[in-house]
């Protein structure tokens, strides 16, 4: 439908207008599919059962019992699996190749039944010997024998001579760090459906990678790509751990096979801390030093983490520390200990909120020693170009982003010492931070179709892209809109399926910039197309839908590869924040109470203020969990996790959220890509940890440095 | 979860029996602990006897007997209406609070007085049936006591057992010295007090409590009191919502009235969560208040006094001192009428 106030006017631009959701009434509705909501017949039932060691082999795994059970279709163990391709890109091992037991909780079997329920009373009824050995996992008694990281992007990064220049240095902070092993535990656990079709398969599982997800399950299947068909249109939360894909995936479809029926694979809860990675526990050693009128001299920044036995993943906690501030000399470097414990893995913010938790825990403690304001130290130390390669920044904000916060805040209240503000039976505090993420657009293809009733002009987008529950679909709707000149009801956007072109994955906050950009481009290529068929030439372009009109056109189609311009490269290109966080410390009991807290963001374009304030605001929340009540604890006689449902895991609850609010910066970034987009979805949780453990100090004199900030350490 | 059969009861007696006759059975009422359990394995029953519908759900004033003059809760009434039942808010703010700070909406709209009472320990190691534990397989050995403790007691603990009992509801319930009325096979009525209701460890750690099988809980009695002025729940824990008490207190004052300043304490109950097997009456707190005046000082002196005989874990000192500080905080707010 044309507007009806202006028919030769089909909508005004929709990019950077706050619009609802438009797969929000499908959520709220109940209609929107996750993975095991695909209308499948005949399906059958599995489930996984683990291993309750860590360390060692199976002697014995007795399946009789369980495959008599009532409703059993069949019991797959390493005794009869198939062989699979154990670096075919899935993450964690755990494929059933082999008795060797690497974690606690490592899978060792799948029952097959007719329901849930019957599969797991059989998986209950399976008996397993082991030969044990002594499990590696007590990060505090080996971090000692931390070995050098095989990744050489983790190699030891130097600048200048900071170990010599914090020795001379008599203004300084050296402090350790500590955070905890964190679970990303979305919502939804992790499920597929597979469903087999003569010699290939479509598994409906969600997959913030959707053609990463169907790579690595072909290649371990032992099958080609175009075998494999990931349907993921919703994803049910992910934040990295449906980003690479895990064993659970292609078992399923070893279950299916194996019963010659569809089978529905979900994790329960409980299983979520050994199947799919969570982030690893982060030993960081932070020095500064720093000139008596505030100029930073050295920082150095040592890291002591671990990873799986024989797999290495280090997320990347020196990653601001590099970028940050300006200081002369510069050292990070990365040490890993291998642990009984499932490969971590990217964990929303991978690096960067964790890493920013000591950095700016560290800049704060150092502010005070040289009892100057924080926001000011931060400011005096703003580099001009990028320090780890010279290169000009495509933007920065951080400087804009601290001032306009602390007007907003009203930062001027804050007490430089601590202890001071108090009210009734409650200690007061302030704390600021600040943070960054990369900015990238990662080559991504889209078509678009465009088809014409009468004077209605419709349009389909359609490319393999991912919606966490953020977004996607609004922001391409709008950029389609846009960029065809229709208003957003024309528009179809069609993602999360490996049978559309072929995109990047939604991670590493890389999303919005690839998929809007390619459907950009598209829409683009396609208007262009457009103009060259109808043999004119224009003084003002018309848009696709004038044209689909005036050439009498009912059905149109093209297709992009797009990719970052290639003058991308020359900048270094980055999304920054400031956070500000007001705590209430309870003087008799140590709870610590988010009053207020504030994100401001430089992120370039805002494609869509509304969906990307939930972005930001959601990615606090997950910082405010960091920073008071989120912690995975391994028992460390036997590796197992002793915390394991949303009961033990503490995710934040709306009682521990006070007022939350977000700023945008305006900020016009000609360099990182064409719509001049940086991404918002790990930058929100950046630093926002040090916001809240600066507060607490604020507040109470008392530095902690050990995360989770629970009333034990306050006290 | 294993098979079990599912029968539903129409009247106490009928569902006492069935009860009565299967050593695996169990009841089900709001099945918010119940239910997880068989999930996990850990708790396997071949027979589940619903008893939702029986009633036994009123909220009443007790008119004779022993409790007269109090209030009688229904052993099925939900603990959301429990704890916003006129008569509950006005008389027993205490358990109020206590009920809302424990769980989330959704538990408690579901959760049942009774079931609250019998609900299990959350130890990380009772729930996994991979790990050792004495509650939930005799003999096995406590995985807790050398393990991951923080949680865990710090009174009343055993080389068998070193769990907490879970309940807020039942913390206000010790303090206000409630009657829990129960009914066996054979229809005969009696009444525990609620501090025999709840068991210590000991060298039995597999049983919670001294209720038998095949008895029901029908009703909860709260005798008369004259705390409603002085009360407070104080719940210290990780987290605001939906998170078990690092420690809890229940606090509850009666100033003399013969007394002109108004500061002397007549009658005071204390009683303490998240430190042991059963709910912690602070007896020797109680002991060192009565008759003494209601300030910082007092406060402090009673809560050093109960706490000096904690006996913490590796990783629940912390407990020591933030029970003394909770007695006190929970002492100073029901002294305020339950404002900081």
């Amino acid at each position: 439908m044309v507007n009806s106030r202006n028919p030769m006017k089909d909508t005004t631009k929709t990019i950077g207008t706050p619009i609802s959701r438009i797969d929000g009434i499908a959520k709220v509705t109940g209609k929107a599919a996750y993975s095991m909501d695909h209308p499948v017949k005949n399906s059958a039932y599995a489930i996984l059962f683990k291993s309750t060691i860590a360390a060692g082999t199976i002697r014995e795994i007795d399946t009789s019992t369980a495959e008599k059970a009532p409703g059993v279709l069949a019991v797959i163990t390493h005794q009869n699996a198939p062989k699979l391709n154990v670096k075919g890109g899935l993450r964690g091992g755990a494929l059933l190749q082999s008795p060797e037991i690497e974690f606690f909780g490592q899978n060792i079997g799948i029952v097959v039944a007719e329901t849930f329920e019957q599969a797991r009373y059989a998986s209950r009824l399976i008996k397993v010997t082991y030969d044990k050995k002594e499990p590696k996992v007590d990060f505090d008694k080996l971090a000692n024998q931390a070995r050098l990281p095989k990744d050489k992007e983790k190699a030891d990064a130097n600048r200048g001579d900071a170990k010599a220049a914090l020795s001379q240095a008599t203004i300084k902070v050296e402090e350790v760090y500590q955070t905890p092993i964190e679970h990303h535990h979305p919502l939804e656990p992790h499920a597929a459906i597979a469903e087999w079709d003569g010699d290939k398969v479509t598994l409906y599982s969600s997959a913030q990678i959707v053609n990463g997800a169907q790579s690595a399950a072909a290649a371990t299947l032992n099958l080609k790509p175009e075998q494999v068909r990931i349907v993921s249109p919703y994803i049910g939360g992910g934040f990295g751990s449906k980003g690479g894909q895990w064993a659970n995936l292609a078992l399923a479809a070893v279950a299916a096979k194996h019963v010659s029926r569809p089978v529905k694979l979900a994790l329960t809860r409980q299983q979520m801390v050994n199947s799919v990675g969570f982030r690893q526990h982060n030993q960081q050693k932070v020095s500064l030093a720093a000139t008596a009128d505030g100029k930073l001299t050295a920082l150095a920044h040592e890291i002591t983490t671990h990873c799986a036995i024989n797999d290495e993943f280090i997320e990347p906690c020196g990653d601001c520390s590099k970028i940050m501030y300006d200081a002369p000399n510069s050292l990070i470097t990365y040490r890993v200990v291998p642990m009984n414990l499932i490969l971590p893995t990217y964990t929303r913010g991978p690096g960067k909120s964790t890493g920013s938790f000591a950095l700016e825990s560290a800049m704060d403690e150092l502010a005070y020693k040289l009892k100057m304001d924080p926001i000011e130290f931060r400011i005096k130390n703003e580099p001009e170009r990028d320090p780890s390669n010279g290169k000009p920044w495509s933007s920065r904000a951080t400087v804009q982003c601290l001032q306009e916060g602390a007007k907003a805040f009203g930062w001027e209240k804050r007490n430089l010492e601590p202890r001071q503000n108090q009210q009734g039976n409650y200690w007061i505090g302030y704390g600021v931070s600040a943070g960054t993420y990369p900015a990238h657009q990662r080559p991504t293809s889209a078509s678009v179709k465009l088809k014409r009733t009468g004077d209605e002009v419709t349009a389909t987008v359609e490319l393999a892209a991912a919606d966490l529950g953020t977004g996607t679909y609004t922001i391409l709707t709008q950029t389609a809109a846009d960029a065809l000149g229709l208003s957003i009801q024309h528009v179809k956007v069609k993602i999360g399926d490996s049978d559309l072109p072929p995109a990047a994955g939604a991670v590493g906050s890389v999303g919005a910039a690839s998929y809007a950009n390619a459907v950009n481009d598209a829409c683009r290529k396609i208007t262009e197309e457009l103009v060259a068929k109808s043999g004119k030439q224009f003084f003002a372009p018309p848009t696709a839908a004038q044209l689909m009109r005036s050439e009498k056109l009912t059905d149109y189609q093209t297709r992009v590869d797009s990719k970052a311009p290639d003058s991308a490269e020359d900048y270094s290109s980055h999304s920054f924040n400031a956070n500000f966080a007001e705590v209430a410390v309870n003087k008799s009991t140590g709870m610590v109470r988010v009053n207020r807290f504030l994100a401001v963001t430089g992120a370039g374009q805002i494609l869509n203020p509304k969906t990307a304030r939930s972005q930001i605001i959601g990615g606090n929340v997950w910082g405010i969990g960091m920073a008071l009540t989120e912690e995975s604890v391994v028992d460390p006689r036997w590796g197992n996790f002793v915390t394991r449902s949303y009961a033990d895991y503490h995710v934040p609850s709306n009682l521990d959220i006070g007022h939350l609010d977000a700023i945008f910066i305006r900020e016009k970034d000609e360099h990182v890509n064409t719509l001049g987009v940086k991404g918002i979805g790990e930058v929100g949780i950046v630093a926002v940890a040090a916001a809240v453990a600066n507060a607490v100090f604020n507040a109470t004199g008392k530095r902690v440095r050990d995360l989770p900030i629970t009333p034990d350490k306050v006290l | 979860m294993r098979p079990f059969t599912y029968s539903r009861a129409t009247d106490p007696s009928s569902a006492i029996k069935m009860l009565a006759q299967n050593p695996n059975a169990r009841f089900l009422a709001g099945g918010t602990n119940l239910l997880d359990l068989m999930k996990e394995d850990v708790e396997r029953p071949n027979a589940l006897i619903d008893i939702s519908e029986l009633g036994l759900s009123d909220i009443k004033p007790i008119a004779a007997g022993t409790n007269q003059g109090g209030i009688s809760l229904g052993g099925l009434g939900k603990n959301t209406d429990t704890a916003n039942h006129l008569l509950v808010r006005q008389n027993y703010p205490l358990l109020t609070q206590a009920i809302l700070a424990g769980a989330s909406g959704q538990l408690r709209n579901m959760a049942t007085n009774g079931g609250n009472l019998l609900q299990r320990t959350r130890c990380p190691y009772f729930y996994e049936v991979a790990m050792p534990c004495n509650k939930r397989e005799p003999g096995t050995g406590c995985g807790a006591k050398e393990g991951i403790n923080r949680m865990h007691a710090i009174f009343g603990w055993s080389e068998q057992c070193v769990a907490v009992y879970p309940s807020d509801m039942a913390v206000a319930l010790a303090a206000l010295d409630a009657v829990v009325k129960v009914r066996n096979a054979d229809g005969q009525e009696r009444s525990i007090p609620i501090a025999d209701f709840h068991r210590l460890p000991g060298d039995k750690p597999e049983q919670d409590t001294n209720l038998p099988h095949g008895e029901l809980i029908t009703a909860i009695e709260l005798p008369k009191n004259r705390f409603a002025d002085k009360s407070y729940y104080l719940k210290v824990r990780d987290r605001a919502s939906y998170a078990f008490a690092l420690v809890s207190v229940a606090a509850a004052l009666e100033m003399d009235p013969s007394d002109e300043s108004g500061k002397r304490i007549k009658a005071v109950r204390i009683a303490m969560g998240g430190v042991a097997h059963k709910p912690w009456r602070a007896l020797k707190a109680e002991q060192l208040l009565v008759g003494k005046e209601a300030t910082d000082a007092n406060f402090k002196l009673a809560a050093t006094a109960e706490m000096a005989d904690a006996k913490p874990l590796e990783h629940n000192a912390f407990k020591v001192e933030l029970g003394n500080r909770s007695i006190v905080l929970a002492l100073q707010m029901a002294m305020n009428g339950g404002k900081a």
